[in-house]
């Protein structure tokens, strides 16, 4: 009993730190998205509180000796390259996972080739990729090398979220379906996708939100249209001023608003079936 | 009508399938028996082309068919674990293989409607259509499994131990049900079964397979009354087989003799069918029986029939089932003496190899 309760208040103390360091820099972030502006800067104390910097992140401030955030074209590029990559990732990911239900030569060097992906640094990989660009005399664009090393990034976590599916996935279905008269790949379609969907969902959750604020790759193939993340990077070499922290508050909601797209697929996908139950049962 | 000619299969060098030929006819139910391990699925996988055969041949019609895709084939597969598809209703289930196969899809959605509606009768699911899987018992899930593969009106209709998930009340129901469609549609049936009691019951014919080999393909009653291999008689589950060896024309079993009419010396296997013995507790066995001393274990009451088990003093279970039809149950306390006797002649004798001596295929061959 003794050391269950010291457990007990072990694991409490864990979980109260873990939660304080994942949201105390957000939640220092937020208070002080809402400091006075212009003249006030990001630190304590709050002059007076107010959404001027969220207004000058919008550009609805009289023009003052703040400039205002480079994102405008940076954000734009960063949503898509995001969704390029997470097309093509999920694509390609859950492709290579299909490949891997049946266990050909070799199978277990082309995992790991394939994870290797996600494991080699990026600033390395990045810096690699900028060397390599220059010698073959390609230039370095957010859309070209930058997205070819998102995808390279990004497929692999999409590729094992797709193998942790398929391994669940009852070959049987499939069987009786080639049983039935009908070919492999509108097997596929018809089939085998409509019940791995909330898996391809959370592959493409994955993919968009790692290429999204992806940096150190990114860094050095971008070229001189930078994506959003490098851009705010650029800011902080001038001056910081508490229009970052407003707009970091934004993106941050953005992000949930995402999340809770994916959420409600996911429930939808999941509770069609159901629902189609009670109705029949009513009816 | 669809031939297997020298079928072989192996797995990691273990053959599965061993150089099997069999003629599975139309319009016939065909039962296979075998114990688990005996390839009978495997079997059922090569037909069906869900694996692919190492060598032989198999011909649908006369067609060559071995190395064909399993949806090119024609074939329906009702596997154990149904294999419905979750995320369609029990109506879209069934209309699958008409709507997305490829020959000779049904384009016209009256049609599909017209013969999912008219099968679903069949099995006796008219008025589920609308229902999810997810909310089917195991019974309507078998049946949605078979609707939805005999709609697509296969040449022949394979059957994975489909009674296998089912409770001992649904499955003897699903027995009668099973032939009775099957006989309405005209369509061969091949059933594969691990439950002798299935296989016998069920069957026009009847396979039985072990490790790989087909021991015997007959009608049940031929595979019942005169199994023609001692791995056969075991299958049945209805012989006592005792293990001993032939010498001058008697079958020797510890220090006891049966007669064995015109076998050959040498190890042999001895069957005596369970309702061939009686059981005598103080009055001796008829001059022309055979007989063993026994210790009297229990007794089973299964309705029309008594089953008694007795304990040789080798340690061996014999069992002895007699019918009410013919005499009273007997109450024997446990533990008491008694003698089991038959008739020599309703005896089955199998050679070292396990074949049946006196089995007339046999004696041609000799």
């Amino acid at each position: 009993m003794q050391s269950n309760n010291l457990l007990r208040t072990i694991l409490g103390a864990y979980t109260g730190l873990f939660i304080l360091f994942l949201y105390g820099p957000f939640i220092v972030m937020g208070i002080l998205s809402f400091q006075a502006g212009p003249e006030g800067g990001p630190q304590f104390p709050i002059i007076e509180w107010s959404t001027y910097w969220y207004q000058h992140v919008f550009g609805l401030t009289p023009p003052s000796r703040v400039a205002p955030l480079p994102i405008g074209e940076a954000l734009l590029r960063s949503l898509t390259l995001a969704f390029a990559t997470m097309v093509v990732s999920t694509v390609l990911g859950t492709l290579t996972a299909q490949g891997f239900r049946r266990n050909f030569r070799g199978s277990g060097f082309v995992f790991y080739l394939v994870v290797l992906g996600m494991m080699v640094p990026g600033v390395l990989l990045g810096l690699g990729m900028a060397l390599v660009a220059d010698q073959v005399g390609i230039d370095r664009t957010w859309w070209g090398t930058a997205f070819v090393l998102h995808v390279v990034y990004t497929f692999p976590f999409a590729f094992l979220v797709m193998l942790a599916i398929f391994n669940r996935f009852d070959k049987s279905v499939e069987e009786a379906a080639w049983a039935l008269g009908v070919p492999p790949g509108r097997t596929f379609r018809k089939v085998t996708f409509p019940m791995i969907f909330p898996g391809v969902l959370s592959a493409m959750l994955f993919a968009f939100t790692l290429s999204y604020d992806e940096f150190p790759r990114t860094l050095f193939t971008a070229g001189s249209d930078v994506t959003m993340p490098i851009a705010i990077y650029g800011t902080f070499a001038v001056e910081i001023h508490p229009n970052i922290f407003a707009f970091g508050v934004l993106t941050t909601l953005f992000s949930f608003a995402l999340l809770s797209v994916y959420g409600v697929l996911m429930t939808l996908s999941v509770r069609r079936a159901k629902t189609a139950a009670v109705q029949e049962e009513i009816a | 009508m669809l031939e297997l000619s020298r079928v072989t299969k192996a797995y990691a060098g273990i053959p599965a399938i061993d150089a099997v030929d069999l003629t599975i006819r139309d319009d016939e139910y065909l039962t296979l028996l075998g114990p688990s391990g005996s390839g009978k699925s495997t079997l059922l996988r090569l037909i069906a082309g869900l694996d692919m055969a190492d060598s032989g041949r198999i011909s649908l019609d006369g067609d060559d068919i071995t190395f064909r895709p399993t949806h090119l084939r024609n074939l329906g597969f009702v596997q154990q674990s149904y294999g419905l598809f979750p995320h369609m209703n029990v109506f879209d289930n069934v209309a699958f293989g008409l709507r997305y196969r490829e020959i000779d899809p049904v384009t016209d959605d009256s049609e599909v409607t017209r013969r999912v509606r008219s099968i679903l009768d069949l099995v006796g699911l008219g008025d589920l259509g609308g229902r999810m899987v997810g909310q089917l018992s195991g019974g309507q899930k078998q049946r949605v499994s078979l609707a939805r593969t005999l709609v697509t009106e296969p040449k022949v209709c394979l059957l994975d131990e489909p009674l296998g998930a089912l409770d001992a009340n649904l499955r003897e129901r699903m027995t009668v049900e099973l032939r009775k469609i099957r006989e309405t549609l005209g369509v061969t049936f091949m059933h594969v079964t691990g439950n002798e009691a299935e296989a016998l019951a069920m069957g026009d014919r009847m396979i039985v397979l072990d490790r790989g080999r087909l021991l015997q393909v007959s009608d049940p009653d031929s595979v019942f009354r005169a199994p023609r291999n001692v791995g056969v008689a075991r299958f049945v589950n209805a012989y006592n087989i005792l293990e001993g060896e032939v010498s001058d024309g008697s079958f020797r079993y510890r220090d006891l003799r049966f007669p064995a009419h015109g076998a050959p010396s040498g190890r042999a296997s001895y069957a005596i069918r369970h309702d061939a013995a009686e059981i005598h507790t103080d009055t001796a066995p008829p001059e022309s029986h055979a007989s063993l001393p026994a210790t009297f274990v229990a007794s089973e009451f299964l309705g029309s029939r008594f089953f008694y088990f007795l304990r040789l003093p080798d340690g061996t279970i014999f069992d002895v089932e007699r019918h009410l039809s013919r005499e009273d149950p007997r109450r024997i306390e446990a533990g008491t003496a008694c003698t089991v006797s038959w008739d020599p002649a309703s005896a089955l004798v199998f050679d070292a190899q396990g074949a049946r001596l006196g089995d007339d295929t046999l004696k041609g061959a000799a």
